[in-house]
């Protein structure tokens, strides 16, 4: 059992390294032009591991792809920028699941908005200024969009692995013992 | 079945969107009213966090700076922006042509940030 979490948290990291490197190849850029506007399919992922492996997990999984993904391009900046985002990211998606109103939709759409929020404040540090936030108003606006669409990619892979006998992490505080959902 | 995380949208993901247009639409106002009133807009070149250039936006001019990348600042018609950059993502050229106080084009490879601002001298927030 071990063994296999372990081999799926590979598998993981390598299809989000996969996702992140392929994005770079999509023009999003074209049409919104914004530093830092990207489709974030690497968030598929981290949604993946958080509601399939758990909280712990998926800090993991995000902390290897980040420091990998820095490794192939970007150096150290690219690794603040990325583990700033994905973190705060990772705990707002976190927090966003245990509100029962929210589907896989609003949880990834609040977690592209968090992603963008962090990336924000990271280039407010590095740059020591605080001029950039005129970027975060577009930038939250185009999550909306962004967070929606990777919320589509998850819920559509949720229900492949469902289907194909793979069960949630229930969240600590909520139980849903008897919901046939 | 999983808590935040029934598979199909839900009436609770549009008050989730409207929560993040609202914060934009608010910082965004914010933003444009600390701009408004100001005439006169310089954009301020910094490099490593220190003050390379100032340039007026009523006055045609262009900078060139070389760091790690180099970088073309242009002020045209107004407006400012990167016009040459030879980072790999070239974010700063993508961000087009900005003319409003508060504004700011970043090339991040190059630590460099321009800043616009009203003259002479408004920009108390950023200490």
């Amino acid at each position: 059992m071990k063994a296999k979490a372990l081999a799926l948290c590979a598998v993981l990291v390598a299809l989000a390294l996969g996702l992140s490197y392929l994005e770079r190849f999509l023009p999003l850029q074209i049409a919104v032009p914004l530093p830092g506007v990207k489709l974030g399919l690497a968030n598929i992922v981290t949604l993946m591991a958080l509601y399939f492996l758990g909280t712990r997990p998926a800090v993991t999984i995000l902390g290897l792809r980040c420091f990998l993904g820095s490794l192939f391009g970007g150096g150290l900046s690219a690794l603040a920028f990325s583990l700033t985002g994905g973190l705060l990211a990772l705990g707002t998606m976190t927090l966003a699941r245990r509100i029962p109103a929210l589907s896989v939709y609003g949880v990834s759409v609040l977690g592209a908005a968090a992603h963008n929020l962090g990336q924000i404040c990271a280039a407010m540090v590095l740059l020591g200024s605080v001029y950039v936030i005129s970027y975060l108003p577009f930038l939250l606006a185009v999550s909306v969009l962004t967070g929606l669409a990777t919320g589509a990619a998850s819920s559509a892979s949720f229900r492949a692995l469902l289907a194909a006998g793979q069960r949630p992490i229930p969240t600590q505080e909520v139980s849903y013992a008897g919901n046939p959902r | 079945m999983t808590g935040g995380g029934g598979l199909s949208f839900r009436r609770g993901d549009l008050t989730a969107i409207g929560a993040v247009l609202l914060c934009a639409l608010a910082l965004g106002l914010v933003l444009w009213a600390r701009a408004a009133g100001t005439d006169r807009v310089v954009a301020r070149v910094y490099q490593e966090g220190k003050l390379v250039g100032e340039l007026p936006l009523d006055r045609e001019a262009s900078l060139t700076l070389t760091g790690a990348y180099t970088n073309t600042i242009t002020v045209r018609d107004g407006q400012v922006a990167v016009t040459y950059a030879d980072c790999p993502g070239a974010d700063c050229v993508h961000s087009g042509w900005v003319s409003a106080a508060g504004r700011a084009v970043v090339c991040l490879p190059n630590r460099v940030e321009i800043r616009l601002t009203g003259a002479p001298d408004v920009d108390a927030v950023v200490g």
